[in-house]
């Protein structure tokens, strides 16, 4: 299958907070209960579309435990979008997201596109860490936002296909340069490349991921 | 160091004692002198040194070239010189060539320093790191050195070396930034850095597969020429090997990434034998490899089956086909091409049936796969490939009942083509399974044994093919016919391996008879059978025929599992009775132990892959010791039951049985109900659904009545103020509760209410009436008395016509008595000329006479002026007096104008008023009717019972009510 661009993603965030359980329910449409522990990094793709043109996400699911650190920082650089997932039933998860950015921030390339995601959003009378915070963070680091579950699927088709769309936007506007492979964008084969696209196209993808945030 | 020292001890003394004293100085200059220049001297001058005095200078310069590669950084030369000596005393690549003739020990004591040195410098994690910091640098002189030091560093201690890398940050990273180097040499080094790199490390392999390295790799090899490029092709293929191996996340994001695509073009070698190098074919084998490890039995089965879609769909498999028919390839490019179209068809149906559709390009045209058969069973063909044929065929069958069924058919009497044209798959089968190469009859008897794999169906197919063994002979069943090869024995005369071929047709009877009852049937059908199969196993005969007694007694032990009982002679029972008697139940199972145990047999269960080291390995295949592994225990299980636990056992299977119909009889019956229940429960919750929801509609209407009832006792109070008769049910409204006759009273309501409506209606249009005929009253009052209008716009135009008329006549009045005052001057005038006239008249008698007759003309005159003036001034007298009547007559119709108005006004708020009064009522009306109409429905909905209890309660209110209510909810009634 043809693509118009191919967008590489990392998925980080500490350990059991639902990362490779994202990726499945994304690429498989499926729930795996059991947690089995990640070891290094796993790889899952799929394709989605955006303003009508066909865009391939290459995701890499990252280990969280402290001990795959090392080796999950060497997808950083590489990559033009990152979910950064913490579990809302669990505070702590939430409070290593600082410490799990600088690393973001230090390693990537600077305008890598970082989506914050409160996952087990089904779990809501075992919430430990309220939306608001959720937002506030976001807010506060230039972050786009949302709560998912990948047990319902609830937003997390949005959470991906959201961060391809704030990345389109950012090429649309010239600020990635889109035949640095580093950069983790790849134009797909037999595209011609026109990035004087007007900006109204522009200033409707980003409304779109303004409105779009609600969830269950 | 002291065991280094004592290497270097071993070896004479004398020049090396000045060697050691000038490293030593060197040593001392890189580390005191000051001077750059002198420092980068004595590095050279180690480096000269290093390759012959290889020990000492990595014991005493090690530490001392370390420190420059800290501190001289801006000196790429002095760098470079360290990096080279360094790079010397590690790496054994050298010294191999130098050591080639020398004794193998001193060989191994130069790879013990190259690994002793490694390890001395990763001791500080840091010297990695530094190493990987210099890569960066640009200068050829360093870059260069770096990358073969890094090289050898991880070629002695790779996994240590490797761990530094992975932690240090964007380690991986920056070692893939060489393969984008513009100078070919630090690109091409960098490959094999990368190779080393990336050994047997899953971490680092995927790592260097997200820094975009099969992209890059692929480029390199299109660049270079695909299969017909240098080395540089082979490097890299074996790169993407160490990166796809085993790596299902890498062998994903490769399938993912659309680089299957990319392999196609490097099979793209057409028929132009232009040539086979042996670099292109040394190419050819590992790009082939590296399809088969993409769709390798061993990857998850959904992996590789989504990648033999991809390379049936971009044309890969048809690529390899046509190499496959090809003429001229090598053989072992050939062997590998067969290998790998096998994985790539191996249980996926779309492929197996492309495969089957392939011809080969002769004439007439073939098939592929009767071509292949034909160099299985050739004795002239290389081992490997007639290997590689077998695995092919296997693979087609793995999985395709389809294929199954179609080989099978070549075989049955319907379909066997008369002319003798073409040969059929299974001609050359049979041609094997009876040759008299022992190779051709293995093969031929398990490439049988897969066509009927887990295919009852085709097993019992095969129990009709018929054999024309001689002329003159009846034919003799394919069955019958392995049997009695069976039965000659080791005096059976083939050429090749003894066993072999007894080994592939039992493998080949113990497939067909397992699971296929009716198979056991015919097998024991034949008397001989059973007495050879005992006697085989009973006998006490060498090692060699272990293996065979083993399979022996398995395919007695299916004929005992597998039996329907069907022939009195051969029933389970006597079967077992025979081998307690023949050979005994303990004997029997130990002989049955030999296949598990044969040397060869976890080797063959271990790949699907028919892959042995020369013709004598050739023993098992691959899915039989999956049988074997299947049967060995339940038929033990079977010989050791005594006959009354047989029995027993038939009885409790029996009673089981029943029992199992009995149970499976309730089951169903419990689904049944089950179902039934479901249906029921179902019913009854939108029973209550509806129920709830009926009876809230109810309540609703109830609530609606009651407040309809209200609005409508406020309407007949207010109706009773306007309207003279509001009729005897008002009092009758208030009381009811309960539907139907509220209804009906509702009804009879309307009724009422219509005719007030219409009474009203009347009224209304009596009024109107009366207004009308006020106003056209009006109107002619105002034409009657002089155009004094009703409207008093009309009025005051009236009054302005009069004043204007008023005015003219004013005018008039004025004119006329100037003209009087005129006349009485000219009067005047006249008076005094007959004064005058009457002077000279005595004068003149004659002009006496005229002026007398002038003035009794003038008197004539006069006289009629005076008349004509006392006529105008009655004119006038009459005139003022119509005026003043005509004031009178104003105001008189002004005050009339002022009631009239006064009077319009009133009616016209009337006329509103009642107005608006009908159209509350006609919108209630229109409700209320509305609400009826919906409330007969949902009453009729609810059906009778809701309305008998309905009725019976509103029974006790009747009395209550008016007659007129009675009578309209006898209606209602009716």
């Amino acid at each position: 299958m043809t693509y118009a661009y191919l967008f590489k993603y990392i998925i980080i965030g500490d350990t059991g907070v639902g990362k490779s359980c994202l990726l499945l329910q994304f690429t498989d449409k499926r729930f795996q209960p059991v947690h089995d522990l990640t070891i290094g990094v796993e790889f899952g793709a799929r394709m989605v579309n955006i303003d009508g043109k066909q865009i391939k996400l290459q995701i890499w699911d990252t280990a969280g435990q402290e001990s795959f650190r090392s080796i999950t920082r060497s997808y950083y650089r590489g990559a033009a979008g990152a979910l950064l997932v913490y579990d809302i039933t669990r505070r702590e998860t939430f409070n290593h997201l600082t410490s799990w950015l600088e690393d973001a921030r230090q390693h990537s390339s600077s305008n890598m596109v970082i989506m914050l995601i409160g996952n087990k959003s089904d779990l809501e009378s075992r919430r430990d860490v309220k939306r608001e915070e959720g937002e506030a963070f976001a807010r506060e680091h230039g972050l786009i936002f949302m709560e998912t579950s990948a047990k319902t699927a609830c937003n997390v088709e949005e959470a991906f296909i959201n961060t391809a769309k704030e990345i389109y936007r950012k090429i649309q506007q010239g600020l990635f340069d889109v035949h640095n492979e580093a950069n983790g964008i790849k134009i797909g084969p037999q595209q011609c490349i026109s990035t004087s696209v007007g900006p109204s196209a522009s200033q409707r993808s980003s409304s779109e991921i303004g409105s779009n945030s609600g969830c269950c | 160091m002291n065991f280094l020292r004592g290497v270097m001890g071993g070896q004479s003394a004398g020049p090396q004692h000045t060697e050691a004293e000038t490293i030593q100085k060197l040593c001392d200059r890189v580390a005191s002198s000051t001077l750059l220049d002198d420092r980068r001297n004595a590095v050279r001058a180690l480096k000269s040194l290093s390759k012959k005095y290889r020990l000492e200078v990595g014991i005493q310069a090690m530490e001392h070239l370390i420190h420059v590669l800290q501190t001289d950084r801006s000196d790429s030369e002095i760098i470079g010189y360290a990096l080279d000596t360094l790079y010397n005393i590690i790496s054994n690549d050298e010294e191999e060539e130098v050591d080639d003739v020398e004794e193998e020990n001193s060989t191994r004591q130069s790879e013990d320093l190259g690994s002793q040195f490694t390890e001395i410098f990763i001791k500080q994690p840091e010297n990695v790191t530094l190493l990987l910091t210099l890569l960066e640098e640009f200068d050829f002189h360093v870059r260069w050195p770096g990358v073969k030091l890094l090289t050898s560093l991880l070629k002695q201690l790779g996994p240590q070396v490797q761990q530094i890398i992975l932690v240090s940050p964007m380690g991986v990273s920056r070692l893939m930034d060489l393969l984008a180097d513009s100078r070919e040499v630090i690109r091409n080094d960098g490959v094999l850095l990368l190779q080393a790199l990336t050994r047997s490390n899953g971490a680092i392999q995927k790592i260097v597969a997200f820094e975009n390295a099969f992209e890059r790799l692929l480029d390199i090899i299109t660049e270079e020429g695909n299969s017909d490029g240098g080395i540089v092709v082979e490097d890299c293929l074996i790169l993407l090997q160490n990166l796809l191996k085993n790596n299902n996340s890498n062998q994903n994001f490769f399938k993912e990434g659309s680089y299957i695509q990319r392999m196609k073009p490097w099979f793209d070698v057409g028929d132009e034998n232009s040539g086979w190098s042996a670099q292109k074919v040394t190419n050819l084998h590992v790009m082939l490899q590296l399809v088969r490890v993409l769709v390798s039995p061993t990857n998850p089965p959904g992996a590789t089956s989504s990648c033999q879609k991809a390379m049936f769909q971009c044309g890969l498999l048809q690529q390899l086909c046509t190499i496959l028919m090809a003429t001229g390839v090598p053989a072992d490019i050939l062997t590998e091409t067969i290998n790998t179209v096998s994985e790539v068809i191996r249980g996926y149906q779309v492929n197996q049936d492309y495969f089957a559709s392939v011809n080969a390009p002769s004439n007439p045209p073939r098939p592929a796969i009767v071509v292949l058969l034909m160099s299985m069973v050739n004795e002239r063909q290389p081992f490997v490939l007639r290997c590689a044929v077998l695995y092919c065929f296997q693979c087609f069958l793995y999985k395709n009942q389809k294929g199954q069924g179609e080989i099978v058919s070549t075989l049955l009497p319907s379909t066997i083509d008369a002319t003798g044209n073409s040969v059929s798959a299974g001609q050359l089968l049979c041609g094997g399974l009876f040759s008299t190469d022992s190779l051709s009859n293995w093969c031929a008897a398990v490439a049988l044994a897969h066509a009927l794999q887990e295919n009852a169906t085709q097993k019992e197919q095969l129990l009709r093919v018929q054999l024309a063994t001689s002329i003159g002979n009846p034919p003799v069943s394919l069955l019958q016919q392995c049997t009695n090869i069976l039965s000659q024995g080791d005096k059976i005369d083939r050429r090749g391996s003894k066993i072999q071929t007894r080994v592939g047709l039992l493998m080949l009877l113990c497939t067909w008879l397992s699971n296929c009852p009716i198979a056991v049937t015919h097998f024991l059908h034949n008397s001989a059978n059973v007495p050879f199969l005992t006697g085989q196993i009973a006998e006490n005969l060498g090692e060699e025929e272990q293996l065979v007694q083993g399979l022996c007694a398995l395919l007695l032990g299916i004929s005992i599992y597998f039996n329907d009982n069907s022939l009195e002679s051969y029933m389970k029972e006597k079967l077992k009775q025979l081998i307690e008697k023949r050979i005994g139940k303990e004997n029997f199972i130990e002989k049955l132990g030999f296949i598990s145990k044969h040397e060869l047999y976890s080797r063959a269960s271990q790949k699907p892959q028919p892959n042995f080291p020369s013709p004598e390995y050739m023993i098992f295949d691959h899915e039989f010791t999956k049988l074997v592994k299947e049967l060995e225990g339940v038929i033990t299980k079977a010989i050791y039951k005594s006959s009354e636990e047989d029995k027993k056992e038939e009885e409790v299977k029996k009673t089981l049985e029943q029992h199992d119909s009995i149970v499976t009889h309730y089951k169903n019956m419990i689904r049944e109900q089950d179902l039934q229940l479901e249906e029921l429960k179902q019913q009854i919750s939108t029973l209550k659904c509806q129920n709830e929801q009926l009876q809230t509609a109810v309540t609703q209407q109830v609530s609606q009545i009651q407040q309809h009832k209200d609005q409508y006792n406020l309407l007949k109070v207010q109706l009773g103020k306007d309207n003279p008769h509001p009729g005897s049910y008002s009092d009758a409204t208030q009381v009811n509760g309960i539907q139907p006759e509220e209804v009906g009273r509702l009804r009879e309501e309307i009724e009422e209410l219509k005719s007030n409506q219409e009474l009203l209606q009347s009224l209304l249009a009596e009024k109107d009436s009366l207004i009308e005929n006020l106003k056209s009253s009006q109107s002619s009052a105002g034409t009657n008395e002089l155009s004094s209008a009703t409207a008093s716009a009309q009025d005051s135009e009236q009054i302005a016509e009069l004043r204007q008329e008023l005015a003219t006549l004013k005018a008039q009045l004025n004119s006329q008595s100037v003209e009087i005052t005129k006349l009485q001057t000219e009067k005047q005038e006249l008076l005094q000329k007959t004064e005058t006239f009457a002077k000279p008249a005595p004068a003149s008698g004659e002009s006496e006479a005229v002026a007398a007759a002038k003035t009794a003309d003038a008197e004539g005159r006069l006289s009629a002026l005076l008349q004509e003036t006392k006529d105008l001034k009655n004119e006038i007298k009459a005139l003022s007096e119509e005026r003043t009547a005509i004031k009178e007559q104003l105001d008189a119709s002004n005050s009339t104008i002022a009631i009239l108005q006064n009077e319009k006004n009133k009616l016209e708020v009337d006329v509103t008023d009642s107005k608006r009064e009908q159209d509350d009522l006609l919108v209630l009306l229109a409700d209320q009717d509305q609400k009826i109409f919906s409330l007969k429905n949902k009453l009729k909905e609810l059906g009778h019972p809701v309305e008998e209890e309905d009725e019976l309660e509103s029974g006790d209110q009747d009395d209550e009510e008016d007659e007129d209510e009675d009578d309209g909810k006898d209606q209602g009634h009716i």
